[in-house]
């Protein structure tokens, strides 16, 4: 039975074990504690009988000079293979971005993906809405390049 | 402020007196040259210049030179024990050290000598709070607000003290005076919104619903409260608490918000009376009743209809269940069988769901040659044979399982979920290495997915190929790492770390086992570390509510199963050490690095003699680069954990890793039997018999509490041959209650063995007190071979555990055994006999990648 709801302390361990079995881009705990304890209304997670089996870890652009609005961004989403297809990560992501707007009155989320992931970039795309704003070279550790995407708030769907 | 007379010793005539300035100016600067050169100037004239040699210390400590700043700063606080300075300098250097209790020492002297110093006074709050002293926390938090009453972090900080240290009234009141004063609030002020939060959650918690819900919601009219989930939460809470009208409109706009929070149903449930751990016939119906409507209501939501499953009985269940296995076996999702599992409790069901998806299937099924007709949709067809292995392994029927999975891969042999769970299957049935073998293939399939890669790595450490293990974790790991280990470490992996302890465990490899389990136990370290920062930090930024989450993960932190395992098993190799020294000099005899490993040290050292070398012209230079207080990692001189195996007091060490779980794994009959093993070696008789007390009112039929009480008796007896009467009646009288004064041992285990004569473990058991008190080996190896009887519900782990104490006990009939073992198991391949291990182990790595493919193209054409 997997639940959806806003991250806590306790849940931070998961979502590390998580991120480490999915993807090659890793944290150590002082940053996941870092978000949640500055953030704490925009991180989500999937819990599944006590286990976190997906989760977003976000936060809110801290620098925001004089008038830029206040944005978000997506650190970390990710889903255990075996979970996958509920439709999880797209829920994760639409409670985060109510969060961010409705706490932070956010204009905008930012992300950044793999140039290669094609799944995760039609996710982003067709179900979520983002838009490719520029690319960042070599922004990952291998060298592989990285899509700045966003997904603006201000209209209903753009 | 300083005292009005300085002692002789620390007075400075007016031109080393400016100096002296300048050093603290250079050192907030972080001018470390500058900072230095003049603390130096000072001390050619002062040499014993307490002050001036403290700051020095300091300096070279934020300059790396840290074992000489830290004797200097020693050394400084000796010549000037009355200085503040002195002592807030030693208190900082020691918490840079993560030395929090000195520092805490330090602290409180220099406030001695000058009491109302805000940094120190600030220091020592987060000093107080780490170490849970909440009394004194309280009183620093009391002086600080009221030396600076205007600064709006004081007086929540304040509040946060009295809650922490257990008075919430008090914290009610410093938070009611604090929105009182304070004024000049800019709209939308996400800091005071997170302070009414916080106001509000101290009035739940006091009980006050009503004042609780009067103050949310007159700042969530007036914008004030700005946190809208939150504000839902505690309203839909409180209104359910108070028996209002209102709490049924809160929880639906809660479900409206986020449909796929169990917590939301639960809670609108209920607030109806309607409690899902306990229905009644009545309640069944009016739960049923709304969890459909919520399902129409909320159609993409899965938890409604998942509610309702559990929620529904007989007809009504099958009703229910088969649209929802129907869409999700056609749709192919995955985590179908988990998602149902939790029903399985009720055999009912469970029948059920066989039935029904047997029937399912047989509609789908049609001759395996043929391709798929087009009446029948081959996803679901796929993914209805896949839910049913993993229904029947579920259930033992390993062979049912394993002929589905057969099935499935030759109708769609490129889906990577058939090839992981014909892997698992394996693994249950007792052949790790064709478990292994079957998820390499599963991870060959998609080289992209790190998932299927962690799979791969870890089924191959639970078949004991920790080299190749390391060798495929490697492919995801940073490329400038020493080693992929070393990532997997610092990336604080402990799925990681306690697969390849384990791993090494099961190899004998008892040096790296602890080396790796100890690296468990760094982790944990590092995780209350951590929270430090936030002491201040969280309080500056005002989200109390998440802060004081925080805090109570810390209390609890070393509950969490990696912890408890990796100190259990750590402990067993230290207690072993001390039954037989000779392990320690063995294992660095043995001490051969792997290839990987020798690579990694290649690279360390390399990386090391750079840092050596930059090190060296950065002193030249002397630079200003600011280290810090705190040193990084040390570097690892010790890569195959002989160092560690050759430390002194492995007792001690066992005893400091298992006091945590006294408390934080209380329920944990393993934790008991590890702290008995520990204290009673170490002479700690009365803790010993209390470990044995509390694993007995947890599972009095335990076979590991029944060795060990036969094993306390034995000591008991030696003992009390030698030492006097009536020393010892606290003891003899405790141990009377388990094993009565007239019962010789013996009979006691005779008696426990008749009890639970169906019970692999429990022979096992029996067998091994009886080896403790001196029976013959022959008579223990007859008592061991019990397990292998017809009445006797044989598991796979007790079949293995039998297997290594024979190896322990030398006994000739090993070969034996793991023949009988092996007759019972069939699937196994962990006994079988050591001649087939090596070729075992190579069929573990799984096909390459062409042979993969051309397999595949068989089955296209």
């Amino acid at each position: 039975m997997v639940s959806l709801r806003v991250a806590r302390a306790e849940d931070l361990q998961g979502m590390q074990a998580c991120n480490l079995q999915n993807l090659p881009e890793n944290y150590t705990m002082r940053y996941y504690l870092f978000y949640l304890l500055s953030y704490p209304q925009v991180s989500y997670v999937a819990e599944d009988e006590g286990k976190i089996v997906g989760y977003i870890l976000a936060r809110m652009a801290d620098e925001v000079l004089d008038g830029e609005e206040p944005h978000g961004h997506v650190v970390s989403i990710s889903v255990l293979r075996a979970y996958r297809r509920l439709g999880l990560a797209r829920k994760l992501m639409v409670l985060a971005q109510q969060a961010m707007v409705s706490v932070y009155r956010a204009s905008y989320v930012t992300l950044h993906v793999r140039k290669s992931n094609r799944a995760a970039f039609k996710l982003y795309q067709d179900a979520l809405a983002f838009r490719v704003v520029e690319t960042e070279k070599s922004y990952y550790a291998d060298g592989e390049d990285a899509y700045v995407m966003r997904r603006s708030f201000k209209e209903p769907s753009e | 402020m300083a005292p009005t007379t300085t002692p002789p010793a620390r007075a400075l005539p007016a031109r080393e007196s400016s100096l002296f300035k300048e050093v603290l100016h250079n050192y907030e600067d972080r001018q470390l040259k500058k900072g230095l050169k003049a603390a130096e100037t000072i001390l050619k004239k002062f040499p014993n210049h307490g002050e001036t040699m403290c700051m020095k210390g300091l300096i070279l400590t934020h300059m790396g030179r840290r074992d000489e700043g830290f004797d200097l700063v020693k050394q400084g606080v000796r010549h000037d024990l009355t200085s503040h300075i002195c002592w807030h300098v030693f208190g900082l250097v020691q918490k840079g050290q993560k030395n929090y209790d000195e520092a805490l020492k330090s602290y409180t002297q220099a406030l001695r000598f000058d009491k109302e110093n805000m940094n120190i006074l600030r220091d020592a709050a987060h000093l107080q709070t780490q170490l849970r002293h909440y009394d004194q926390l309280v009183e620093t938090r009391h002086t600080l607000l009221r030396l600076r009453p205007q600064l709006r972090q004081n007086w929540i900080a304040l509040a946060v003290a009295y809650h922490l240290h257990g008075n919430l009234t008090e914290s009610k009141n410093i938070l009611a005076q604090f929105e009182r004063i304070v004024k000049n609030v800019p709209d939308y002020d996400i800091e005071l919104s997170e302070v009414l939060l916080y106001h509000v959650r101290v009035l739940e918690d006091l009980g006050e619903y009503k004042e609780a819900l009067a103050l949310l919601d007159t700042h969530a009219k007036s914008r004030m409260i700005i946190d809208r989930v939150a504000i839902m939460e505690f309203r839909a809470r409180l209104s359910s608490k108070l028996k209002s009208e209102d709490a049924q409109q809160a929880w639906q706009g809660l479900i409206e918000q986020n449909a796929d929070s169990y917590d939301y149903y639960r809670g609108y449930l209920s607030n109806r009376g309607i409690d899902l751990d306990a229905l009644t016939d009545e309640t069944r119906v009016q739960a049923l009743q709304t969890l459909r409507h919520f399902a129409e209501q909320f159609s993409r939501a899965a938890a409604p209809q998942r509610l309702a499953l559990a929620v529904a009985a007989g007809d009504e269940f099958k009703e229910l269940l088969e649209p929802y296995l129907r869409t999700r076996l056609a749709k192919g999702i995955p985590s179908l069988f988990t998602d149902l599992k939790a029903l399985y409790r009720d055999p009912s069901k469970r029948d059920i769901i066989e039935s029904v998806t047997h029937a399912l299937l047989d509609s789908l099924a049609h001759a395996p040659d043929a391709p798929c007709p087009s009446s029948i949709d081959p996803t679901m067809y796929v993914w209805t044979l896949y839910f049913l292995a993993q229904h029947h392994s579920h259930l033992g029927r390993h062979d049912k399982a394993l002929a589905l999975l057969d099935t499935a891969i030759a109708h769609t042999p490129t889906l990577p979920e058939l090839y992981l769970f014909h892997g698992r299957v394996l693994k249950r049935a007792g052949d790790p290495y064709g478990a292994a073998r079957w998820v390499d293939q599963a991870r060959l399939l998609d080289l992209q997915d790190r998932f299927l890669n962690a799979r791969c790595g870890k089924y191959r450490l639970r078949a004991g190929l920790v080299e190749e293990a390391v060798e495929v974790f490697g492919l995801f790991t940073k490329k400038d790492a020493p080693s992929p280990s070393q990532d997997l470490e610092d990336m604080q992996s402990l799925l990681y770390l306690i697969e390849e302890a384990d791993a090494h465990r099961r190899n004998g490899n008892y040096a790296m086992a602890l080396k790796r389990y100890l690296a468990v136990q760094k982790v944990f370290d590092d995780f209350e570390d951590d929270q430090f920062d936030f002491h201040g930090y969280s309080v500056r930024k005002f989200t109390v509510n998440i802060y004081l989450n925080l805090l109570k993960w810390e209390d609890t932190l070393r509950s969490h199963p990696a912890y408890v395992h990796a100190a259990i098993e750590a402990s067993r190799i230290l207690v072993r050490l001390h039954d037989d020294p000779s392990i320690a000099n063995k294992a660095s005899s043995q001490s051969h690095l792997s290839e990987a490993e020798k690579k990694a040290k290649k690279k360390a050292k390399k990386a090391e003699k750079k840092v050596q070398e930059e090190a060296k012209k950065a002193s030249a230079n002397g630079s200003n680069e600011d280290k810090g207080l705190e040193a990084g990692p040390p570097k690892d001189d010790d890569p195959d954990g002989a160092k560690l195996l050759q430390a002194p007091e492995p007792l001690e060490r066992a005893a400091k890793l298992l006091k945590p779980l006294s408390t934080l794994a209380k329920d944990n009959v393993q934790a008991w039997a590890a702290i008995y093993d520990v204290a009673v070696r170490r002479k700690k008789y009365l803790q010993a018999l209390q470990a044995l007390q509390r694993a007995h009112t947890l599972d009095p039929a335990s076979p590991d509490l029944h060795t060990r009480l036969v094993d306390f008796a034995q000591r008991w007896k030696a003992l009390n041959d030698k030492i006097a009467e009536n020393a010892t009646t606290v003891v003899s009288s405790s141990l009377a209650k388990f094993i009565p004064e007239d019962v010789p041992p013996e009979r006691f285990n005779s008696q426990y063995l008749q009890a639970h004569s169906t019970r692999g473990d429990a022979i096992l058991g029996a067998a091994k007190a009886s080896q403790l008190l001196g029976a013959p080996r022959e008579e223990v190896e007859a008592a061991v071979f019990g397990v292998l009887n017809p009445d006797v519900a044989l598991q796979l782990e007790t079949a293995i555990a039998v297997d290594a104490f024979l190896a322990e006990i030398q006994s000739p009939r090993v070969d034996e055994f793991r023949a009988a073992a092996k007759a019972k198991f069939p699937l196994s391949t962990v006994f079988a006999p050591h001649a087939e291990l090596p070729a075992l182990r190579k069929s573990a790595i799984g096909l390459a990648v062409a042979e993969v493919n051309a397999e595949k193209e068989e089955f296209i054409s």
